[in-house]
C-alpha cells in the first residue's frame, strides 16, 4: 500500500505532465484553427446567400468570397460608420456598432446577411440569415457553430431544417418586424395559409433549442430594423 | 529462448526474453479482431459506432482517433503499472486517456476541420468509451508494455473492423455511395430504386450490428451460456 503523500505526489506528476502536454499541443495548433474557423464562417457567409457548396476547397472558398461578398459596420440607427471595418470589431467593446455583409455582383446588391447568436439549449450558437434585396424575404440561414445535443438539437445546421427557412418573410405587410418562428409540430397543420410564411416546421426532440432560436432571431433582426427600415424607404422613395 | 547476451538486455531481463510476435502475443493482437471483438463479442463501444457509421470516411477518422488512443493510453498505463497508487488507478487511466483524446480532438480540428465538424462531441467521448477504460484495468495494468501494446492495437482494429463493416453497409445502402462516390447508377434510381432511409438513423446501425452479430456467432459457434 502507498503512502497518501506519495498518491499526492503522483497525482501532481500526472497531472502537470498531463496539462503540459496539452497546453503545447493547443499552441502549436491554434493558428491552424482559427484559420479553420475563419474559412467554415466564411463558407457559412457564402452559403446563407446561396452561394457554393459543401464540398468547396479552400481556394474556391477565398476565391467566392472575395468576388461576392462585401462588408460594413452600421451603427444603431442604420447608418454607414466609415472608419471602421468588420474586422477591426470587436463585440465585446463595440457595443452600438454592428456588422453587416452582403453579397454583390457587377454593382448590384443581391443579398444582406446578418449575423444572428444567442442561446439554444446547452450552447450559444451562431449563424448567419440571408436576406434578399426586399429585406424581407429570408434568403437562407445557417448555423456554423453550437453544442447541442446531436441528433436532436444539432439538427439545426442540417439542410432539411435551414431549407425551410429559404422564402419565409420577416416583416407584415405594414412593415412590422415578425420575426420567423419554429413551431413544435408542422406548420400545414398549425398555422392558417396566410400567417405560414412567418413560421417554419420544429424539430421533435429539440423544443428548447428552437425556442433559443425564435428568441435569438427575433432580437437579432429587431437590432437590425433601423437599417431595414431605412434601406426599405430609400427604395421605395426611388 | 534465452538469447539475447548483450550487457543491457542481460540486465534488464531476468527471465528469459519472450520473442516479440510470440504465440502469445499473437494472440493477444489478433484475438481481439474475431473471436474477443470488444464489440460484437463483449458488445462494449457500440454508443460511438452507431452515432458514426452514416458514412464511411467519418467511421474512418473514428477508427483511426481509437486506434492511436487505445494503444498510446495502454502503452503508458502498462509503464507506470507498478507506479500508480491503486487507491487512485481509476482517476489516473481516465487522465491519461481524457489527455489522449483532447490531443485528438485538437488534432482533428486543426487538419481535418470538416470531419472533425460531423463527429462533433463524439470524439470528445472516446474517452468514455468502454474498451479504453476496459482494456486498461484488464490488460495494460497487469502487462508489460509491448504485449499492452499489441492487445490496445488488437482491439482497437477489432472495434474499426466492425465500424468500417457497419460505415459501408450503411453508406450503401442509406446514401448509394461508398466513400462519397455513388455507386448506384443514376438508370437505377429512374427505373424507381430509393435509398434506403432507415440505413441514415441509428435503427439501421443495430440491425446491421445484429446481422454482424449474428453471423459471427454462428461462424465461431460461441455463444452465452444460461
Amino acid at each position: 500500500m502507498h503512502k497518501n503523500s506519495y498518491v499526492f505526489f503522483f497525482a501532481a506528476v500526472v497531472t502537470i505532465s498531463c496539462s503540459i502536454l496539452l497546453a503545447a499541443a493547443a499552441n502549436l495548433l491554434r493558428d491552424r484553427q482559427q484559420e479553420n474557423i475563419a474559412l467554415d464562417i466564411r463558407k457559412n457567409i457564402l452559403a446563407s446567400a446561396e452561394l457554393g457548396s459543401e464540398e468547396m476547397t479552400r481556394q474556391e472558398v477565398l476565391g467566392l468570397y472575395d468576388k461576392y461578398i462585401r462588408s460594413k459596420v452600421i451603427n444603431l440607427e442604420g447608418e454607414e460608420v466609415s472608419d471602421k471595418t468588420v474586422e477591426q470589431l470587436d463585440p465585446r467593446k463595440d457595443l452600438n456598432l454592428l456588422p453587416l455583409y452582403y453579397a454583390e455582383e457587377d454593382g448590384e446588391i443581391m443579398a444582406y446577411i446578418l449575423p444572428i447568436s444567442g442561446k439554444g439549449l446547452w450552447s450559444t450558437i451562431y449563424g448567419y440569415i440571408a436576406l434578399e434585396k426586399d429585406l424581407n424575404t429570408v434568403m437562407g440561414i445557417t448555423f456554423y457553430q453550437h453544442g447541442e445535443t446531436p441528433g436532436l438539437g444539432a439538427e439545426i445546421d442540417k439542410e432539411w431544417f435551414t431549407s425551410n427557412f429559404k422564402g419565409k418573410k420577416i416583416l407584415s405587410p405594414e412593415g412590422d418586424l415578425v420575426s420567423i418562428t419554429v413551431i413544435k409540430g408542422k406548420v400545414k397543420e398549425l398555422i392558417p395559409e396566410d400567417e405560414a410564411y412567418h413560421y417554419v416546421d420544429g424539430i421533435s426532440g429539440s423544443t428548447l433549442t428552437c425556442k433559443g432560436l425564435n428568441i435569438f432571431i427575433k432580437n437579432d433582426l429587431e437590432i437590425y430594423k433601423p437599417f431595414i427600415d431605412k434601406i426599405r424607404n430609400a427604395g421605395m422613395e426611388q | 529462448m534465452a538469447e539475447g547476451n548483450t550487457a543491457a538486455e542481460t540486465k534488464v531481463q531476468t527471465k528469459p526474453k519472450e520473442k516479440l510476435f510470440s504465440k502469445k502475443n499473437k494472440r493477444t493482437l489478433s484475438d481481439p479482431l474475431s473471436d474477443n471483438n470488444p464489440i460484437t463479442l463483449q458488445v462494449l463501444g457500440i454508443c460511438s459506432a452507431l452515432a458514426v457509421t452514416v458514412q464511411v470516411p467519418t467511421a474512418l477518422v473514428m477508427s483511426g482517433a481509437v486506434v492511436f488512443v487505445l494503444t498510446i493510453s495502454n502503452v503508458a498505463i502498462s509503464l507506470m503499472r507498478n507506479k500508480i497508487p491503486s487507491k487512485i488507478r481509476i482517476i489516473v487511466e481516465l487522465a491519461v486517456v481524457a489527455t489522449l483524446v483532447i490531443l485528438v480532438d485538437q488534432v482533428l480540428k486543426a487538419f481535418l476541420f470538416d470531419i472533425s465538424k460531423k463527429l462533433s462531441v463524439f470524439v470528445g467521448l472516446i474517452i468514455t468509451n468502454c474498451i479504453i477504460l476496459g482494456r486498461a484495468e484488464a490488460f495494460a495494468l497487469q502487462n508489460k508494455p509491448w504485449p499492452s501494446f499489441l492487445d490496445g492495437l488488437g482491439n482497437a482494429l477489432g472495434y474499426a473492423i466492425i465500424l468500417l463493416v457497419v460505415a459501408t453497409g450503411r453508406e450503401i445502402l442509406g446514401s448509394g455511395s461508398f466513400f462519397g462516390f455513388q455507386l448506384i447508377p443514376d438508370s437505377l434510381y429512374a427505373a424507381g430504386y430509393e435509398n434506403m432511409g432507415l440505413m441514415v438513423l441509428s435503427p439501421g446501425a443495430f440491425i446491421l450490428l445484429g446481422l454482424i452479430i449474428w453471423g459471427q456467432r454462428m461462424i465461431s459457434q460461441k455463444f452465452e451460456e444460461n
